[in-house]
C-alpha cells in the first residue's frame, strides 16, 4: 500500500511536498480532486491517483486548469470535498472563475492549491498568486515545510465550509518539490461522505446565481463580511506564532520564508533576542499580533518567497496605526526584488537590518533612555497632541453635519421609504419570440415530468436569465439540501450561473461524484465557441454523465449581435466560413447528438428526453437564430396571432415567458406591438385558444 | 446653467435614442452634454434610465433629487426613477400607457393604478403631464414614434433652453427617412398635447 493512504497515525514518513498535501487533504475527507499537470504542482494529483487505488474517491486529470478548477468546485455545491491543484501559470487560466464564486463561496470544503515557482525554474514567470488571494480576499496558507503543508491541507476543509469559501494554499517550488519529515494523521473512513445533495437559495436566495437576486454587489458585500471570520483565525490559529521580546526590533517571516528566517536567526543567534513573528497564513494577517509588534519595536523585518505581499500587508496596517519605525524587507530594498531567497539572503538582510542597532546597543533590550523614552515616543507617534477628546470633537462635527442635511430631506426620506414598496419589479425577459423560449419550454416539460433532482447549470448569454428568476418569493433561502422548488417558468430554470464556460465544467464535477439527479448545462453558440470545447472534450474523456444544451442562436446576441462563426456573415454584413458546431461536438467525440428546432417544443422535449436517457455525455442541439435578426431582416408582417373564445384563463401560455403574452380579465391575451407570430404560444396552450402565427 | 433630465422606460421603447436626440439638440446649441445611460440589463424589455445632463456638466449622472424633468415613456418607469431623482421643483411627462412587466403578466406582482403612480409623483415633484402618448404615436402613423411624442412634449414644457425646432431637427437627423414623416406627426402632436395641458394646468 501507498504511503499516501497508510492509515497508521503517528507513523512518519517522508514525504515530498505535493505528497504531504494530497496526504492532508485525504485526512481532510477529501472526496473529489481535479487537476491540468504542470511542474511544480502535479505531484498532488498524481499522489491521489497512487491512492485512489486503496481508496474511493474521485479524480481526473482534466483538459486543462479552469476546467479541473470547475468541475471541482461543481463537486463542492452538492456536498463534496474538493481540491484542484495547479501551478503559477496554470493559475492565470483560473482567474475568471476564480474571481468571481468568491462571491457566493462554496458548500463543501474547496482546496485550492498553487505551487508558485519563485527563480522560474520550470516556468516562464515567477508571479507570485498569494497577491491573488488576497485581491479575491480569501484565505491563505503558506506552510514553511512539508509537515505544515500536511497539516494545512488537512485543516482546509472545515476553515473552508465554516468561512463558506475556498481556501487557498500557496506552495513554491522548494516546498513541492523538496520531501520533508511528515507525521501522518488519522485518515476518515472512506464511507464518511458527506450526503450529496443541492439547494439552489442555501441559505442565501438565488445562492449559486452570482448575478441572481438580490445581485451581484450584494454578493460582493457578503464575500466582504467573511472578513471577520477569517481574522478570527488568523488570530488564534496555532499555524500563525509570535514570540515576543523586550528588543525593539520584530521579523515577520512568512511560508518557506519563514524556514529561511527560523535559520537565519539562528545563525546569528537572534533566535529567541528578536520578536519573531512567524506566519503560516499570508492573508489575512494577525492583527492585533501585528500592533503589538508596532506598539514595542523601532524596526520591522520582513522576509518572504515571492513579491513583496506579506510586507505590504504590513506597511498598510502601519500606517493606519501610525507606526513610526522602519519597515524593511523587498519593497524598501533590504531583500532583492526577483528570484528565490534562501538562508544566507535572509541572514544578510538581518545582519544588515539588525547591525546598526546592535551597535547602538539598542538591540536585547529596552531603549538607552529606558522607558520614559518609549512613552515620549509613544506620544510623538500616537494620539494627537489634544489626545482622544480633539478626535471625538472632529467626529461630532461630522455627526452634526450629517445630522443638519437628514433633518432636511427626512420627509422627502419618508416619503421615498413610503413609495418605493409600490413599485413592481421589471424583470429583464427574453424577446418576444425567442428561440430560448422554446428550448426552455421543452427543457422544462422534462426536468417537471421526470427529473425532479436535476440540476441545470447555466452559462453567459441572453439564456442567462434562465436564471435570474422574476423575485418569485422573496424568503427562498433554506439550509436544507435536495430541497425542491418548482420551475414555475423558464426564467427559474437555471440552479447555477457564473462566468463562460463554466456550466459544463460544473455539471461534470456535480456528476462525476455521484449526485443523484440528472446533471445539465446550457449554453450558446459563441459561448461554445468561446469556452466550452474544452469542457466538452473533458466531459468526453473523463466520460461525465451529463447532458449540454446548445442554444444556437447564430449571434452574439446579448452584447449587441455581433457576429458569432455561426453567423455566416461577418461584422461587415460579408459572407463568412461558418463553423459547424455539430461537427466539432462529433469530432470530440460526443456520441449521443440531437440536433432540433426550437420552434417545435414536442421535438426539444423527445431530445431532452433522449439526452438525459442516455449515460455519458450527450448534447441536444436547438439551432434557430435570433428572432431580432431574422425580423430585422425579413421586415415583420403584422402579426396574425390571437387568442380565441376558447381561452381559460388557466395560465399555462404565460409559463412560456414570452413578453408579448399577457394576462386580464382571466383571459390571456396578446401584445400585438411585441408578437412575431413565432408559433410558440399556439403550441404550449393545452385547449387549442391561441390561433394564428406559424 | 445646468440642466438634467432623465428619460425611463422599458428597453425596446427607444429611450436611448431620445437621450441621444436631446443631447444632439444640446450640442447644436452649443452647450455641454454628458448622457449617462444605466440599464437595468443590457436587453430588450429591462428597465432603461438614461440621464442626460447639459450644462456646466461634468459627471455622467443626475444627482438624487436632482432631475428637473423626467421624461417616462412608461407610467411604471417613470415612478422607479422618479422616486428617487426627482427633483421637488421638477416635471414629469407621463406616458400613461402601461407596458406590463413579465412579473404581472404572470401574476406575481400587481403592477399599480395609474392614479397612484401619478399622485405618487406629483407629490414627489412639481408637475406631471400625464397623456396617452402612445395613442398620439398611433395617431401619428407608427406607435413606435412614442419617442418622437414625448420629444415634443418636452419642448412643449419651455424647460429647454433651446427651440422646439433645434429639438425637432435633432430627431430629423436621427431617424431614418422612411418614418421621418411619422415622427415629425409624432413631435408636433406631443407639442400640442402638453401645450393643452399646460393651459389646462
Amino acid at each position: 500500500m501507498n504511503v499516501i493512504s497508510l492509515n497508521q497515525p503517528g507513523r512518519r514518513a517522508l514525504l515530498m511536498g505535493n505528497e504531504a498535501i494530497a496526504r492532508g487533504a485525504l485526512e481532510g475527507g477529501l472526496e473529489l480532486a481535479a487537476a491540468y499537470p504542470g511542474t511544480p504542482s502535479s505531484e498532488v494529483v498524481e499522489a491521489l491517483y497512487e491512492a485512489r487505488r486503496d481508496r474511493d474517491f474521485y479524480v481526473e486529470w482534466s483538459i486543462n486548469e479552469k476546467v479541473a478548477f470547475e468541475v471541482a468546485y461543481g463537486a463542492s455545491l452538492v456536498g463534496a470535498r474538493c481540491l484542484c491543484a495547479m501551478k503559477n501559470a496554470g493559475f492565470n487560466w483560473v482567474m475568471d472563475t476564480f474571481m468571481t464564486i468568491s462571491y457566493t463561496g462554496c458548500k463543501a470544503g474547496m482546496l485550492i492549491v498553487v505551487a508558485d515557482d519563485p527563480d522560474a525554474h520550470y516556468s516562464s514567470n515567477e508571479q507570485d498568486t498569494r497577491v491573488a488571494a488576497e485581491y479575491n480576499r480569501l484565505f491563505c496558507f503558506e506552510p514553511s515545510n512539508q509537515e505544515e503543508a500536511r497539516q494545512m491541507a488537512a485543516a482546509s476543509f472545515q476553515i473552508s465550509e465554516h468561512l463558506e469559501l475556498p481556501v487557498f494554499l500557496r506552495s513554491v517550488t522548494r516546498i513541492s518539490h523538496a520531501s520533508g519529515d511528515v507525521t501522518l494523521g488519522i485518515l476518515p473512513e472512506v464511507q464518511n461522505r458527506h450526503q450529496l445533495g443541492f439547494n439552489k437559495h442555501w441559505k442565501l436566495p438565488y445562492r449559486w446565481n452570482v448575478y441572481g437576486p438580490p445581485g451581484a454587489v450584494a454578493k460582493h458585500d457578503w464575500l466582504l463580511s467573511r472578513g471577520a471570520l477569517m481574522d478570527e483565525i488568523a488570530a488564534t490559529s496555532s499555524f500563525n506564532r509570535l514570540t515576543p521580546s523586550p528588543s525593539r526590533i520584530a521579523v515577520i517571516a512568512s511560508g518557506l520564508g519563514a524556514s529561511y528566517a527560523d535559520e537565519a536567526l539562528t545563525n546569528l543567534g537572534l533566535l529567541g533576542v528578536v520578536q519573531y513573528l512567524r506566519l503560516g497564513i499570508a492573508y489575512p494577517l494577525p492583527n492585533a499580533a501585528l500592533r503589538q509588534i508596532f506598539a514595542t519595536t523601532d524596526v520591522v523585518v520582513v522576509i518572504e518567497e515571492g513579491d513583496p505581499m506579506v510586507e505590504r500587508q504590513v506597511l498598510r496596517l502601519a500606517q493606519a496605526e501610525d507606526f513610526r519605525g522602519k519597515i524593511l524587507g523587498k519593497d524598501s530594498g533590504l531583500l532583492k526584488p526577483t528570484g528565490e531567497i534562501n538562508t544566507d539572503l535572509a541572514e544578510e538582510a538581518l545582519a544588515k537590518a539588525t547591525g546598526n542597532l546592535t551597535a547602538r546597543g539598542n538591540l536585547t533590550g529596552l531603549p538607552a533612555g529606558g522607558l520614559s523614552s518609549v512613552t515620549a515616543r509613544g506620544n510623538l507617534t500616537g494620539l494627537p497632541a489634544g489626545g482622544l477628546s480633539s478626535v471625538t470633537a472632529r467626529g461630532s462635527n461630522l455627526t452634526a453635519r450629517g445630522s443638519v442635511s437628514l433633518d432636511a430631506t427626512m420627509s422627502r426620506g419618508e416619503l421615498r421609504a413610503e413609495i418605493k414598496p409600490r413599485i413592481t419589479p421589471r424583470s429583464s425577459t427574453l424577446c418576444a419570440g425567442c428561440p430560448h423560449l422554446g428550448s426552455y419550454w421543452g427543457l422544462k416539460k422534462v426536468l417537471n415530468r421526470q427529473s425532479e433532482d436535476a440540476i441545470v447549470n447555466g452559462d453567459i448569454g441572453c439564456y442567462e436569465q434562465a436564471g435570474y428568476g422574476l423575485f418569485t418569493k422573496k424568503d427562498l433561502a433554506s439550509p436544507e439540501d435536495s430541497k425542491r422548488y418548482p420551475i414555475l417558468s423558464p426564467y427559474t430554470i437555471l440552479d447555477t450561473l457564473y462566468v463562460m464556460g463554466s456550466g459544463i465544467a460544473m455539471a461534470q464535477g456535480q456528476a462525476q461524484i455521484g449526485y443523484p439527479g440528472k446533471c445539465l448545462a446550457v449554453a450558446g453558440d459563441s459561448t461554445f465557441f468561446h469556452a466550452t470545447m474544452p469542457a466538452l472534450a473533458n466531459a468526453v474523456a473523463n466520460q461525465a454523465d451529463i447532458a449540454f444544451l446548445i442554444l444556437d442562436n447564430s449571434w452574439t446576441a446579448m452584447t449587441g449581435h455581433q457576429p458569432s462563426p455561426t453567423s455566416c456573415r461577418n461584422a461587415l454584413g460579408n459572407p463568412a466560413t461558418r463553423l459547424s458546431i455539430e461537427k466539432v461536438v462529433e469530432a470530440l467525440g460526443v456520441h449521443d447528438l440531437h440536433i432540433v428546432a426550437p420552434y417545435d417544443v414536442k421535438a426539444v422535449e423527445g431530445a431532452v428526453d433522449k439526452a438525459l436517457a442516455f449515460h455519458g455525455p450527450s448534447v441536444v442541439l436547438a439551432r434557430g437564430e435570433c428572432m431580432l435578426q431574422v425580423i430585422r431582416r425579413t421586415k415583420r408582417r403584422w402579426q396574425t396571432t390571437v387568442v380565441t373564445e376558447g381561452c381559460t384563463g388557466c395560465k399555462t401560455c404565460l409559463q412560456l415567458g414570452c413578453p408579448a403574452i399577457t394576462f386580464a380579465d382571466e383571459k390571456a391575451g396578446i401584445d400585438r406591438l411585441l408578437c412575431v407570430d413565432c408559433g410558440l404560444c399556439s403550441q404550449v396552450c393545452p385547449f387549442h385558444a391561441i390561433l394564428g402565427g406559424k | 446653467m445646468q440642466l438634467n433630465m432623465i428619460v425611463a422606460g422599458v428597453g425596446g421603447q427607444g429611450s436611448v435614442l431620445a437621450s441621444h436626440i436631446i443631447a444632439e439638440a444640446a450640442i447644436a446649441h452649443g452647450l455641454a452634454v454628458r448622457v449617462g445611460e444605466t440599464f437595468g440589463a443590457a436587453m430588450r424589455g429591462g428597465a432603461v434610465a438614461s440621464h442626460v445632463r447639459m450644462g456646466d456638466v461634468a459627471s455622467p449622472l443626475v444627482k438624487k433629487g436632482g432631475a428637473d424633468a423626467i421624461l417616462a415613456l412608461e407610467p411604471l418607469e417613470g415612478l422607479r426613477v422618479g422616486v428617487d431623482y426627482l427633483s421637488p421643483e421638477g416635471i414629469v411627462i407621463l406616458n400613461t400607457c402601461p407596458n406590463y412587466p413579465v412579473d404581472t403578466s404572470i401574476g406575481v406582482f400587481p403592477y399599480p393604478p395609474l392614479e397612484r403612480i401619478q399622485a405618487d409623483l406629483r407629490s414627489l415633484g412639481k408637475t406631471v403631464y400625464a397623456f396617452d402618448a402612445t395613442e398620439l404615436a398611433i395617431q401619428a402613423g407608427n406607435a413606435r414614434t412614442l419617442n418622437a411624442v414625448i420629444l415634443g412634449a418636452l419642448a412643449g414644457t419651455g424647460l429647454l433652453p433651446f427651440s422646439a425646432q433645434i429639438l425637432e431637427e435633432a430627431l430629423a437627423a436621427r431617424v431614418p427617412a422612411s418614418s421621418l414623416e411619422s415622427n415629425r406627426a409624432a413631435f408636433r402632436l406631443g407639442l400640442q398635447r402638453l401645450e393643452e395641458l399646460k393651459k389646462g394646468a
